[in-house]
C-alpha cells in the first residue's frame, strides 16, 4: 500500500440548515414545563422519560437552553411557592412533618427533572457557568421554603424546643430531626451553621449556665461531677444521633465552658466535698470523674495538681514536724510510707497514672521530707529495725517491695551524706551485735544504694561485710594454730579496717586475766601474718557470756557487754566492791561504768548485781555485791544489749558536726576541679557548678562555698582576677 | 660590741644651711653632692652594727620631723622608700627613696611630707599604698594575715581620714565577731573596695550574692540588723 496517496476522512456537519419553527421552542417547553408539574403533583408515572429527555436535548442542541433553563426556575420557583404556603399553614407538630414530607418529594422531583434535563447540565450549563440543576433545586429551597420569612424562623425555634424537650428528659422524634438536620446540611454548611447550628450552641449555653447554676447551689462535688457527665454524655449521643458529626467538637465545649470551666474553682474547693475530701477519703470514683472532665478545660488538670500539691505539702509538714510522731522513728517512716502509698494508689486509680502528677507527688515529698533535719536518721533507723527482726516471715518478695519504698523515700532526702552516716552507724551495731536476721536483705539494699549512689558510696558499707567474713576465716586460722587454747574460754574476734567502720575513740579498759592473756596471744598471730598493722581493742563494743551461779545454786548464761563482763568477773575475787574499786580496777571511762552499773543493778529482772544504798542512781560511794536472790524463767539471761537508738540531742550535734567537717574537703574538692578546668569562672557560676557537682550527696550552703573559696584563696589555689574581683582565676 | 651611739639628741640642722636646691636643676657635681648629703643624712639616724636604720632611729627621725611615730606620714615615707621590713630603712631603701623625693636634708623632707601625703592620695597610687600598708604588717616569715586588733589600728590609720563612718562602724564590728581571729591580704583589699563602692551606711547596693569576702557579708548583715 505504498505510494497511495492518503485521503483524510472527514466527517461533516450537517450542511443543511434544520428549520427551526419559531414556535418549535416554546411548545417544546410546554411539554417540559407540564412534566414538572405533574411531577410535582406525583403525576410522574404518566411521563414518558424518553421523549421529555428528547424534548430538552433538542432545545438545547438548537440553542434554546437559555429558555429551558429560566424556564426550570420559574417554574421550579412557582411551585416551590406554593409548597412553602402548604408548610406554613401547618399546626404544631405538623410543621416539621409536613417540611419533611415536601422536602423528600422535592427531591425525588428534583431527580427526575434532573434526569430529563441532564444533557443541559452536561453541556449548557458548563458552557454558560451557571448552576447546575440539582444545586439550584437546593439553592431555590433553600430560598423560597427554609429562608422565607414565615418558616425560618419557626422552623429554627422548632429544632431548638425539641432540643430543649430532649434535654429536659422527654422523649422526642430523633429520626424526624435527623432528617430536618441533614436537609440543612445538605443545603450548605453555611445554612446549617447559620440557621441551625450557631443559635444552637448559644441557646445550649444559656440553657448549662442556668442548669450549672441551679446544680452547684444544691449538689456536692462528687453529685455535680456526676451530672456533669451525665449531660456531656447525653450531647455527645444527641450528636451521633441526630446532628453533624462537627457539631460534637462545639457543643462539648460549651458544656465544658459552661459546667466545667466557669465552676471549677467552686467544685475544688466545696466544703466538705471538694477534692481535698476526696482525697483525704480516697474517692476514687470521684476523683475519677473530676480527673476525666477537667482534662477537657484548660488548666483544669493543673489546677488540680495545684491544689494536691498544696494539701500533700501541707499534711507532709504537719506529719514531719509533728513531736509525738518524732518520738518513734520506725513509726514516722512508717506514716510516710503510708502517705506515700495512698496518693500513688489515687495517682494510679483516679488520675490515669498520669506523670505530671507523679512528678506533683514526688516534689512535694521531697520538699516536706527534708523539712525535718532528723529524717535521714530516721529513715536509717526504720531499716534498721527492719532488718532486725522486722522481716521475720516476710517473704523474699515482699522485703525486695519494703526495700524498693524505702529507697524512694531516700532519694527524696536532699542530705544523703547524713544517712550515709548513720546507716553505718547502725549497720556496724547490727554487724558486730549479730543482730542481721536477713543477711540477703542487707545485702539487697546496699546494691540498691549503689545503684543510686554509686559505686564510692557504698564501697565502705561493703567493706565492712568483708571485714565479718576475713574476721570468721581468721578466727578459725587462729583456733587451727592454738588447739591448746580449745578447752579455755571461747574467744570471737571481728578486725574492723578503720577506713570503712565509723570512728570510734579507742578506749580500753582492763580485762580479766585470762581475757587478757586470751586477747594478747591472738595480737600476736594476727600481726604475725599481717606484718606493718596496728591493732587497737575496741572494748566498748564488744560482747560477752558468762556463765554464773548464784546463791541458791541456780545457774545462768548472762549475755552481757565486754564492759560489764569485767565488773562481774571482778567478783571471782571479792564478795564486796565498792564504785571505786572498780572504776580503778576495770578503768572504764565513767559515764560508761554508771550506765554499765545501772543495767546490773537497778533494772527489775536484770539485777546480778545488788547494791547499796537501793537508789535509782549510782553514786560514787556505793558498795556492790553479787545477788544471791537474782531469780530468772530463762537460763539465758541477756544484759544491756545496746540497741540502735534515736540519739540524745548532744550525739545529734556531733553526729552534724562531723557531717558538717566532712563536707568542708568535698566542697574544696569540686571547687578545685572546677577550677582547674575552667581557669577562669565567676563567683556565680562557681556557687552554682559546685551545687550541682555535689546535688546527690548534699544541698551545698552558698555561705559554706564562699568560706572554702576564701580559704583556697588564703593557701593561693586561686586568686581573684585583678581587674574583676567577682572572677577567679586557678593557680596552676 | 660597741655601745649604740645616742641618736636621741637631734642633729645639728647643719643640712638646712646648704643651699636649697631643688631636685630638678642641680648638675652633676650637685647631684653627687646630693647623694653625699643623703647618705650622711642616713648615718645620723642609722645603727652603725646594722648598717641601716632601726625603729629606735626612726623614732629619732619622727621627733625631728615633729611627726607622731604612729603618724600615717611615716607610713607613706615608708611606702615612698619601699621600705620592706616594719622600723627598718636600708641604705638602699633611703638613698632611692630620698632620691624620689627629691630631697636631701631634714627640713626638705619635712616640706616634702604634705607633697607626699597628696601623691599617694593620687587614685593610681592610693591602692598600692593601701595594700602595702597591710604587707607591711606581715612581720613574720610566711606570715599572710594580721591580728584583729592591729587590722583595727591600720584601718583607723590609713582609711580614718576618708572615710571615718565606715571606718567606725567596721572596726566596731570587728571587735565583736568571733568568727575571725585575723585578716587575710584577699580581705584587706576588699575592705577598701568596699568602702569605695558601696554607699554608706544605707548599705544600699550591697549584694551578698557577688563576691565579697564572707567577713563583709556578715558586717552587712550586722549593721543592717542594727539599723532595723
Amino acid at each position: 500500500m505504498s505510494n497511495q496517496k492518503k485521503r483524510n476522512f472527514q466527517i461533516e456537519a450537517f450542511k443543511h440548515r434544520v428549520v427551526v419553527d419559531p414556535k418549535y421552542a416554546e411548545r417544546t417547553w410546554k411539554i417540559i414545563e407540564h412534566a414538572i408539574h405533574e411531577i410535582y403533583n406525583h403525576n410522574a408515572s404518566g411521563l414518558s422519560f424518553e421523549e421529555l429527555y428528547r424534548n430538552a436535548y433538542n432545545m438545547v442542541l438548537h440553542k434554546f437552553g437559555d429558555k429551558l433553563y429560566s424556564g426550570l426556575v420559574t417554574t421550579m420557583s412557582a411551585h416551590l411557592k406554593e409548597i412553602s404556603k402548604s408548610i406554613q399553614v401547618a399546626q404544631g407538630a405538623l410543621f416539621l412533618e409536613e417540611l419533611n414530607r415536601k422536602w423528600n418529594d422535592h427531591n425525588k422531583a428534583l431527580q427526575m427533572i434532573r434526569d430529563i434535563l441532564m444533557y443541559m447540565d452536561r453541556t449548557y450549563i458548563p458552557n454558560t457557568r451557571k448552576t447546575p440543576v440539582h444545586e439550584l433545586g437546593l439553592n431555590l429551597w433553600r430560598d423560597y421554603i427554609i429562608h422565607s420569612g414565615k418558616i425560618q424562623s419557626r422552623l429554627l425555634s422548632t429544632l431548638l424546643e425539641l432540643v430543649h424537650k430532649e434535654r429536659t428528659g422527654e422523649v422526642i422524634d430523633r429520626g424526624l430531626m435527623r432528617n430536618i438536620i441533614k436537609m440543612l446540611m445538605d443545603l450548605g454548611s453555611s445554612v446549617y451553621q447559620e440557621d441551625f447550628e450557631k443559635p444552637f450552641l448559644e441557646v445550649s449555653a444559656e440553657f448549662y449556665k442556668v442548669e450549672s447554676q441551679k446544680f452547684i447551689e444544691c449538689c456536692d462535688c462528687g453529685d455535680y461531677l456526676k451530672k456533669a457527665e451525665i449531660r456531656l454524655n447525653e450531647e455527645i449521643e444527641r450528636v451521633a444521633h441526630y446532628l453533624d458529626v462537627k457539631s460534637e467538637a462545639k457543643i462539648t465545649n460549651v458544656v465544658e465552658k459552661e459546667m466545667i470551666a466557669n465552676h471549677m474553682t467552686r467544685l475544688v474547693q466545696m466544703e466538705n466535698s471538694g477534692l481535698v475530701n476526696m482525697l483525704l477519703n480516697d474517692k476514687y470514683e470521684d476523683l475519677g470523674k473530676m480527673y476525666n472532665l477537667f482534662k477537657r478545660v484548660p488548666n483544669g488538670l493543673s489546677m488540680i495538681r495545684d491544689v494536691m500539691t498544696s494539701h500533700l505539702r501541707e499534711t507532709g509538714r504537719q506529719l514531719v514536724t509533728d513531736v509525738e510522731s518524732s518520738k518513734d522513728p520506725v513509726e514516722f517512716v512508717q506514716r510516710l510510707l503510708d502517705e506515700r502509698d495512698k496518693y500513688d494508689k489515687i495517682i494510679c486509680q483516679a488520675f490515669s497514672n498520669s506523670k505530671t502528677f507523679q512528678n506533683a507527688l514526688n516534689s512535694s515529698f521531697e520538699y516536706f521530707i527534708n523539712l525535718n533535719s532528723r529524717s535521714p536518721e530516721f529513715i536509717s533507723l526504720f531499716v534498721d529495725d527492719k532488718l532486725r527482726k522486722g522481716l521475720k516471715g516476710v517473704t523474699e518478695e515482699d522485703v525486695e517491695i519494703i526495700l524498693d519504698k524505702v529507697m524512694m523515700l531516700f532519694r527524696y532526702l536532699r542530705e544523703k551524706d547524713v544517712f550515709e552516716k548513720y546507716y553505718k552507724q547502725h549497720l556496724a551495731k547490727r554487724l558486730l551485735l549479730g543482730k542481721t536476721v536477713c543477711d540477703d536483705a542487707e545485702r539487697s539494699l546496699i546494691v540498691k544504694l549503689k545503684t543510686e549512689c554509686g559505686y564510692q558510696f557504698t564501697s565502705k558499707l561493703e567493706g565492712m561485710f568483708t571485714d565479718m567474713k576475713t574476721s570468721e576465716d581468721t578466727m578459725q586460722g587462729f583456733y587451727a594454730n592454738h588447739p591448746e587454747l580449745a578447752d579455755g574460754p571461747t574467744l570471737v574476734v571481728q578486725v574492723l579496717t578503720t577506713g570503712s567502720w565509723p570512728t570510734q575513740p579507742t578506749i580500753t579498759c582492763n580485762l580479766p586475766t585470762e581475757m587478757a592473756t586470751l586477747c594478747e596471744k591472738f595480737r600476736s598471730h594476727y600481726l604475725g601474718t599481717h606484718t606493718g598493722r596496728r591493732l587497737s581493742w575496741q572494748t566498748n563494743m564488744g560482747t560477752a557470756d558468762i556463765k554464773a551461779t548464784f546463791g541458791k545454786g541456780q545457774k545462768h548464761e548472762l549475755n552481757v557487754s565486754t564492759y560489764q563482763m569485767c565488773v562481774l568477773m571482778l567478783f571471782n575475787n571479792s564478795d564486796m566492791l565498792s564504785y571505786k574499786e572498780i572504776e580503778q580496777a576495770t578503768e572504764i571511762p565513767t559515764s560508761d561504768l554508771k550506765r554499765c552499773l545501772q543495767s546490773m543493778a537497778c533494772v527489775k529482772g536484770k539485777n546480778v548485781l545488788r547494791k547499796e544504798p537501793m537508789s535509782k542512781d549510782i553514786g560514787t560511794d556505793d558498795a556492790f555485791f553479787v545477788n544471791d536472790k537474782f531469780t530468772s524463767k530463762f537460763y539465758k539471761v541477756k544484759i544491756g544489749t545496746v540497741v540502735a537508738q534515736k540519739e540524745s540531742e548532744p550525739e545529734k550535734l556531733e553526729t552534724r558536726q562531723r557531717v558538717e567537717e566532712d563536707r568542708k574537703p568535698q566542697i574544696e574538692a569540686a571547687v578545685v576541679r572546677i577550677m582547674k578546668s575552667r581557669r577562669v569562672l565567676d563567683h556565680n557560676n562557681v556557687i552554682a557548678e559546685v551545687t550541682k557537682q555535689l546535688q546527690s550527696r548534699f544541698l551545698a550552703n552558698p555561705t559554706e562555698i564562699k568560706k572554702r573559696i576564701e580559704s583556697l584563696i588564703e593557701r593561693e589555689f586561686l586568686e581573684r582576677d585583678s581587674a574583676d574581683r567577682k572572677v577567679y582565676r586557678y593557680l596552676a | 660590741m660597741p655601745p649604740r651611739a645616742s641618736k636621741r639628741k637631734s642633729v645639728p640642722p647643719n643640712s638646712s644651711t646648704v643651699t636649697s636646691s631643688d631636685g630638678r636643676s642641680v648638675s652633676n657635681k650637685a647631684k653627687t653632692k646630693g647623694m653625699e648629703k643623703i647618705d650622711r643624712l642616713f648615718n645620723t639616724y642609722a645603727n652603725s652594727s646594722l648598717g641601716m636604720i632601726d625603729p629606735e632611729g626612726i623614732e629619732a627621725l619622727c621627733a625631728d620631723l615633729g611627726v607622731d611615730y604612729t603618724d600615717v606620714r611615716i607610713l607613706m615615707l615608708a611606702w615612698k622608700l619601699k621600705s620592706e621590713k616594719q622600723g627598718y630603712f636600708t641604705r638602699e631603701e633611703w638613698q632611692t627613696g630620698l632620691k624620689a623625693l627629691g630631697v636631701d636634708s631634714l627640713s626638705k623632707l619635712k616640706k616634702a611630707l604634705p607633697e607626699l601625703e597628696k601623691e599617694v592620695e593620687k587614685p593610681s597610687n592610693y591602692e598600692d599604698f593601701y595594700t602595702y600598708a597591710f604587707r607591711y604588717c606581715l612581720t613574720e616569715e610566711k606570715q599572710k594575715s594580721v591580728d584583729i586588733e592591729s587590722i583595727c589600728e591600720l584601718l583607723n590609720l590609713v582609711l580614718g581620714v576618708q572615710f571615718r563612718p565606715q571606718v567606725d562602724s567596721l572596726v566596731e564590728y570587728l571587735k565583736i565577731q568571733n568568727d575571725y581571729k585575723v585578716i587575710n591580704a584577699d580581705q584587706w583589699i576588699n575592705f577598701l573596695r568596699f568602702c569605695k563602692e558601696i554607699s554608706f551606711p544605707d548599705l544600699r547596693n550591697y549584694d551578698a550574692n557577688q563576691a565579697w569576702p564572707l567577713i563583709l557579708d556578715n558586717f552587712v548583715e550586722w549593721m543592717r540588723e542594727k539599723q532595723s
